[in-house]
């Protein structure tokens, strides 16, 4: 069965159609959610929130636009409604703000490269992960949606509710800082 | 130009260039100018680098149980709501029934027992009297029957 069938049939109140979907998606959802929230926990807890608002809504559901972009953007807004309530400082804004013009690049021209290069040759995963942990949630999920979705830049606006040019500072941004986590990281993993 | 502010201005294109996000027109620009410039040719590797790490990152799987624990609840959720949704169209229309019983059957109720009336010379409290007991009845009538649907319902949705 297809998405776009699968949508129709849910919406005519077929409970397999769902299943369809979920199964389909379950990885996708899952990781966005773990991205977000942190905790295997807490992303399961979402993770049947997220169906369960999916199998409510689907009349709501705009069958001309892209089925992915709209789920993920109900995904995103049960986990930020959970973050506020359960932990609302992971949801403070990074320092600085969107504006493109103000960028870290001045900070990472300094870095020395050598060892980004050796970190990322031997350990490139586990650090991966760990710098992707220590990012404002706001730059995970641009980074998650960009790299593992693998969703355009457009769609990306309709998950996070923002203009075009806020992703691309986001991303950009968002990528800065990570290399600034992994280049920290290894200097003091040098130092000690 | 300056040839250092240049390299700035291709090396800020650097991140979204690893994302793959930029025109085909700055693309070619960027790769016009590394073709001739070392160091930033090394920088975009270690931008590509971090991309090529991030598009790799292992997809954490959910538990096993996770999919059908979820099919479950939102079925059981549905029919709650459904559950919830016929109940309340079953009430609304038992009111409804207890009214016109009550509004109809009063007119009706008179005719037959006017012989009635006029044996026990009934007055006019005790026949408000009646009618406040056949109005009593007729709703009771109705909660039962409401009652006795529902519990209908649910012993159904539990053998299904």
């Amino acid at each position: 069965m297809g998405i776009e069938s699968a949508v129709l049939q849910l919406r005519r109140g077929d409970l397999d159609a769902l299943s369809t979907l979920i199964g389909r998606y379950q990885n996708r959802v899952y990781r966005y959610l773990l991205r977000l929230v942190r905790q295997p926990a807490e992303a399961e807890d979402l993770f049947q929130q997220t169906w369960l608002r999916v199998a409510e809504r689907i009349r709501s559901y705009d069958t001309s636009q892209s089925f992915e972009a709209w789920l993920f953007a109900l995904t995103r807004n049960l986990a930020f409604d959970h973050l506020r309530r359960i932990r609302p400082s992971s949801l403070d804004e990074p320092f600085g703000n969107d504006s493109p013009d103000d960028t870290m690049i001045s900070r990472l021209a300094s870095a020395d490269p050598g060892p980004l290069d050796q970190l990322l040759a031997r350990e490139r995963t586990s650090h991966l992960v760990s710098a992707l942990e220590n990012l404002p949630v706001s730059y995970r999920e641009v980074l998650s949606l960009r790299f593992e979705e693998e969703m355009k830049l457009e769609e990306i606006a309709i998950v996070l509710v923002v203009p075009l040019s806020t992703v691309k500072s986001r991303l950009r941004r968002s990528l800065e800082r990570l290399r600034w986590i992994l280049e920290t990281s290894v200097g003091n993993e040098v130092r000690e | 130009m300056t040839r250092s502010d240049e390299h700035a201005e291709i090396r800020k294109q650097f991140p979204l260039l690893a994302a793959g996000t930029l025109d085909p027109n700055t693309e070619a620009r960027i790769a016009v100018h590394t073709a001739t410039c070392s160091s930033c040719a090394a920088e975009l590797g270690r931008w590509q680098l971090i991309s090529g790490g991030l598009r790799r990152l292992p997809t954490p799987q959910p538990s096993p149980e996770l999919y059908e624990r979820t099919r479950a609840m939102v079925a059981a959720h549905l029919a709650a709501r459904a559950e919830q949704r016929q109940n309340r169209l079953t009430l609304i229309l038992l009111v409804f029934f207890s009214w016109a019983v009550m509004l109809l059957g009063w007119p009706v109720f008179r005719v037959v027992s006017s012989g009635l009336i006029s044996v026990f010379d009934i007055r006019f409290r005790q026949l408000w009297l009646l009618f406040a007991t056949f109005s009593a009845l007729t709703w009771l009538a109705g909660g039962s029957a409401a009652a006795l649907l529902s519990v209908r319902h649910r012993q159904q949705r539990r053998l299904a």
